[in-house]
């Protein structure tokens, strides 16, 4: 009798999850998918969009090989997220770390603040920041040479363009992460700390042994969300640089976008994606192993 | 639970909204009017002075019904826009096309012959020049509307505080550029970013100094020449010796540059002057010149401009491309009210300019008119390819620290590998 | 001890005004004459409602935003249901293929929206969801993001709860709707502010797949102010993003006393 209650729920269990599961399964084969493995089709054809694809193998991929500005976007890629993601994540953590011990009040004044910068669309806040960025007489410029320093020349500079769009991102996305940093810090039970506190331990060390480890969740959810969307970032750089100064900002997917829309070799363009869905999901493969692994 | 029922009407609500929404979009079409789209880019005044033709038409017939819309941004519309659109055989009836992309359509078999739609003698009355911009194979595939040139523009007061002539010479150019140069004002604005519009202004220098990117019939590249990287290095010198910004707060394109004082020179094209007058109508604060010259070089501008093109893919060439000749290639009244009135340019038909005679002599558009149009030269349509990788050349001088000769060098390499690929 | 903690109070709210600092000048300039805009210095002489009236002049703003609220809040609202269900049949529930599952939903994360776009097009276009608000809603509202982040939050779920609701003779689906739903604000406010946001700020998408000028929505709209035209005053563009942020800076208040809230599990561990 028990046996077959416990049977009759696992089936409900099973029933139960795929229907839970079937919207967006649905939603995302016709949305996502297909379109995803219909643009590994085109990548097997030379495609210009305007007149009919002409199959030709996988001869794009093997064009792609030599292809010395692609694999420059694909390096400059991996820089720009080697600087972003591990910022970002620190940055956001250092933060909500800080705000959680604030007093109620203050809390919600600076979760508020730290948040607002999300509210504005990519492409205004690339303006304002083209506006505090201007090599002439931009806000930072001015504070810098006020402050005794050289002006510097921000966006318009091979070597600073790209620190300068890490920046603005970062400057995007700080209290979001934030946000959801703080939402688990307040899963953890307080009576941890009050035992860490009656050992004397200090507040880093609290951090170290406490909130850092029951954050582990949260904190591969944000790596590896902020890894896919740095390795994916598009809208501020095209408006900001659209990849110069001589290149220097041109990341992957931008590479890709003037490929597809710009000299409209739609099949080669398509290529080039599928090769950079592949890293992104080997690296985000990676990334799962190593956390399941340690934990 | 509470949370849930919330989520349930909400949702519900929304639902109804949307079906609102959707099944109101169905106004079936009548009978036997053809319909056309119109997809354009333009805004403000140019899309009011579109939008105008398009009503007009709508109203003195009944047999054809054009659907206008607009990005109100060049950028998507010619790099995301149409392609999405073409690549799903939902191509507009008529659009624009400019020299940056006109090749890529005119290759994909895209673009529809015009010759046949033509009034009598209204093809002769389009500059020869303009036409043969747009013929491939004997077939014109586009319709000019408007012919803008370019020129230097320059802030009388700076440059006579400086102690500065007009300068004449590219040397005289970089000199005047340097010493204008101040904490608050930039010596020249020139454009910065990658794209069709950097080489567009930087063309000009090209030419004077007796380059090209390609050789006559376009199969090879003439790129690694000393006139080409010459014409290179002049631009690096601007933005290596700090005379030009490396970044605009203002586009390139905008004469705000100069007339908002944040530069003191600028090379910018003829729409440039109904904003000068009307925003920043300081009297005889501004000049205008032609582009300086290197020594011994010969004076050239470049005359670029937006066209008509009909979808050879659509159903109905015919219709589309009579809308498009009664707009701009039969009566002399609306394209001259365009280059006129909406905006200033030159029109592309001898009889149009004829008529627009007196206006073409007001203010500075007398510069344009006496001292620039005779050298102007059409932009090439190059494919898109050549265009990056004549922009990634200037991109390199400008930025990247290259000798003109270097990067000449790289780009020759790249545009004979683009042509051979072609083949 | 109380001197540290007020210390640190002085440190974060520092921080968060630097935060504020980009969206000071975003507001300032939207008021300012077009020729005062790049003047850092305040004056009242230089103080004009003229940029944010050309805004409503230049544009059917008012009925861009009627439609910008439609489709960010009916994707927002379907989205958090939809992928909550996922999240947490992914978190709790046993079935055959769940790595699998996830595996590939997590998949669909990677995939550069510029790159499918022209596809998605070709999908969307052939159910003939093209200019309806069916079109601009429907991609939109399937997203990995959000069930991640939902599995992620239900795997830290305190279990107790559930068992005692089994215990109770309540269905697994009654048990989520009733019980786990409702104590699933923590994440649904986030999300909501991230999923509005999104959407409200979306613009490549709907200028590509809607011809129909009344179903413009905000950016679109806005994009023949800010786009590239040919007299493009800086004030104006200031004054249109201002306006454009509005609603959603008007979302982050009314949430914000709901965000960070723990799960209420008092008495349970």
């Amino acid at each position: 009798m028990k046996r077959m209650k416990k049977n009759r729920r696992k089936r409900n269990e099973v029933l139960t999850a795929y229907g839970f599961l079937l919207p967006n399964l649905v939603g995302l084969t016709v949305f996502v998918f297909f379109p995803m493995i219909y643009a590994f089709y085109v990548s097997l054809h030379d495609w210009n969009a305007l007149s009919p694809k002409v199959f030709i193998g996988f001869d794009n991929y093997v064009e792609m090989a030599s292809d010395k500005r692609w694999w420059a976007s694909v390096g400059r890629t991996f820089l720009f997220t080697l600087i972003y993601v591990p910022a970002l994540y620190c940055l956001s953590l250092f933060f909500a770390v800080i705000l959680n011990n604030l007093k109620q009040k203050y809390q919600s004044i600076a979760r508020t603040m730290f948040l607002l910068p999300f509210a504005i669309t990519s492409v205004i806040s690339a303006v304002i920041w083209m506006f505090l960025y201007d090599p002439r007489n931009g806000v930072l410029n001015q504070l810098l040479s006020s402050l005794g320093f050289d002006k510097l020349e921000f966006l318009g500079s091979t070597n600073q363009a790209l620190v300068s769009i890490v920046v603005v991102i970062l400057w995007i996305n700080i209290g979001y992460n934030m946000i959801i940093f703080m939402a688990s810090i307040k899963e953890i039970p307080k009576d941890y700390y009050e035992a860490a506190k009656i050992d004397g331990a200090s507040a880093w060390r609290a951090f170290r042994s406490i909130t850092f480890p029951l954050l582990r969740g949260t904190s591969t959810f944000i790596l590896i969300v902020t890894m896919i969307a740095s390795f994916t970032v598009f809208d501020q750089i095209m408006v900001m640089t659209s990849g110069g100064p001589a290149s220097s900002t041109e990341v992957s997917v931008l590479y890709i976008y003037k490929q597809a829309f710009e000299f409209l070799n739609m099949g080669y363009a398509s290529a080039l994606a599928v090769i950079l869905f592949l890293i992104i999901f080997i690296l985000s493969l990676a990334q799962l192993r190593l956390y399941t692994k340690k934990g | 639970m509470k949370l849930w029922k919330k989520l349930m009407t909400i949702g519900f609500v929304l639902t109804l909204i949307v079906m609102a929404g959707c099944s109101s979009d169905s106004e079936g079409e009548s009978g036997d009017v053809v319909t056309l789209t119109f997809s354009d880019f333009h805004s403000e005044g140019d899309q009011e002075f579109f939008e105008g033709l398009v009503d007009e038409y709508n109203k003195m017939q009944d047999e054809v019904k054009i659907e206008y819309t607009t990005t109100g941004n060049l950028t998507d519309y010619s790099n995301t826009k149409l392609p999405v659109a073409f690549a799903n055989n939902e191509g507009p009836d008529i659009f624009m096309t400019s020299p940056g992309d006109f090749q890529k359509y005119a290759d994909a078999g895209v673009l529809a012959d015009l010759s046949p739609y033509f009034k009598e003698g209204v093809k002769e009355d389009f500059l020869p020049s303009a036409l043969e911009a747009v013929t491939v194979d004997d077939k014109i595939l586009a319709l000019p509307f408007e012919l803008e040139l370019l020129g230097l523009y320059y802030n009388k007061t700076m440059l006579e505080e400086a102690n500065l002539e007009v300068p004449k010479t590219w040397d005289e150019l970089l000199a005047a550029a340097k010493k204008l140069t101040t904490d608050d004002v930039a010596g020249i604005a020139l454009p910065t970013d990658k794209g069709a519009y950097l080489n567009f202004v930087w063309y000009p220098f090209l030419w004077q100094n007796g380059g090209s990117v390609l050789n006559e019939d376009g199969t090879k590249s003439t790129f690694n020449t000393p006139e080409v990287a010459e014409a290179l290095d002049i631009w690096g010198s601007f933005f290596q010796e700090g005379a030009a910004p490396s970044k605009l707060q203002i586009d390139p394109t905008d004469i705000g540059n100069l007339g908002g004082g944040t530069a003191a020179m600028q090379i910018v094209g003829t729409w440039a002057i109904p904003m000068l007058e009307s925003e920043y109508a300081d009297g005889d604060e501004f000049g205008l010149a032609p582009i300086p010259i290197p020594e011994g070089g010969k004076h050239a501008t470049a005359a670029g401009g937006w066209k008509f093109a009909v979808n050879a893919k659509s159903e109905h060439v015919k219709e589309a491309a009579d809308f498009i000749m009664w707009a701009v290639g039969d009566d002399k009244e609306r394209p001259l009210e365009y280059v006129t009135e909406t905006k200033f340019a030159y029109a592309p038909r001898q009889s149009v300019v004829e008529e627009g005679k007196e206006f073409y002599d007001k203010g500075l558009r007398k510069v344009f008119t006496e001292e620039i149009y005779d050298s102007a030269i059409p932009e090439p349509k190059f494919g898109a390819e050549v265009v990056d990788a004549v922009g990634e050349a200037l991109q390199n001088v400008m930025f990247g620290g290259m000798s003109g000769k270097e990067a000449a060098k790289i780009a020759d390499e790249k545009i004979q590998s683009i042509l051979d690929s072609k083949k | 001890m109380k001197l540290r903690k007020s210390t640190i109070t002085i440190f974060a709210i520092v921080c968060g005004l630097l935060m504020l600092a980009p969206i000071y000048f975003l507001v300032v300039g939207a008021f300012k004459t077009p020729d005062s805009v790049f003047d850092l210095s305040l004056r009242i002489s230089d103080f004009t409602f003229d940029n944010i009236k050309q805004v409503f002049a230049e544009t059917n703003i008012v009925r861009a935003i009627f439609n910008s609220l439609i489709v960010s809040v009916t994707v927002t609202v379907v989205a958090m249901l939809i992928h909550a269900m996922a999240g947490y049949a992914l978190a709790r529930l046993n079935f055959p293929g769940k790595t699998f599952t996830f595996g590939w939903i997590i998949s669909t994360l990677m995939v550069p929206f510029s790159v499918i776009m022209i596809p998605l097009y070709m999908v969307v276009q052939n159910l003939g969801m093209a200019n309806s608000y069916l079109g601009l809603i429907v991609p939109m509202i399937f997203n990995a993001y959000g069930i991640f982040l939902f599995r992620q939050f239900y795997l830290e779920f305190p279990k107790e709860l559930e068992e005692a609701a089994y215990v109770e003779g309540l269905s697994i689906a009654g048990t989520f709707f009733r019980l786990v739903l409702p104590l699933s604000k923590p994440i649904i406010v986030p999300l909501t502010i991230g999923f509005f946001t999104a959407n409200w700020n979306n613009y490549l998408w709907p200028m590509i797949i809607n011809q129909k000028e009344e179903l413009n929505v905000v950016q679109v709209a806005l994009a023949n102010i800010v786009g590239g035209g040919y007299e493009t005053e800086w004030s104006v563009m200031l004054a249109a993003a201002l306006i454009s942020a509005i609603p959603t800076f008007i979302l982050f208040f009314i949430v914000q006393r709901h965000l960070v809230e723990g799960v209420k599990t008092t008495g349970i561990k």
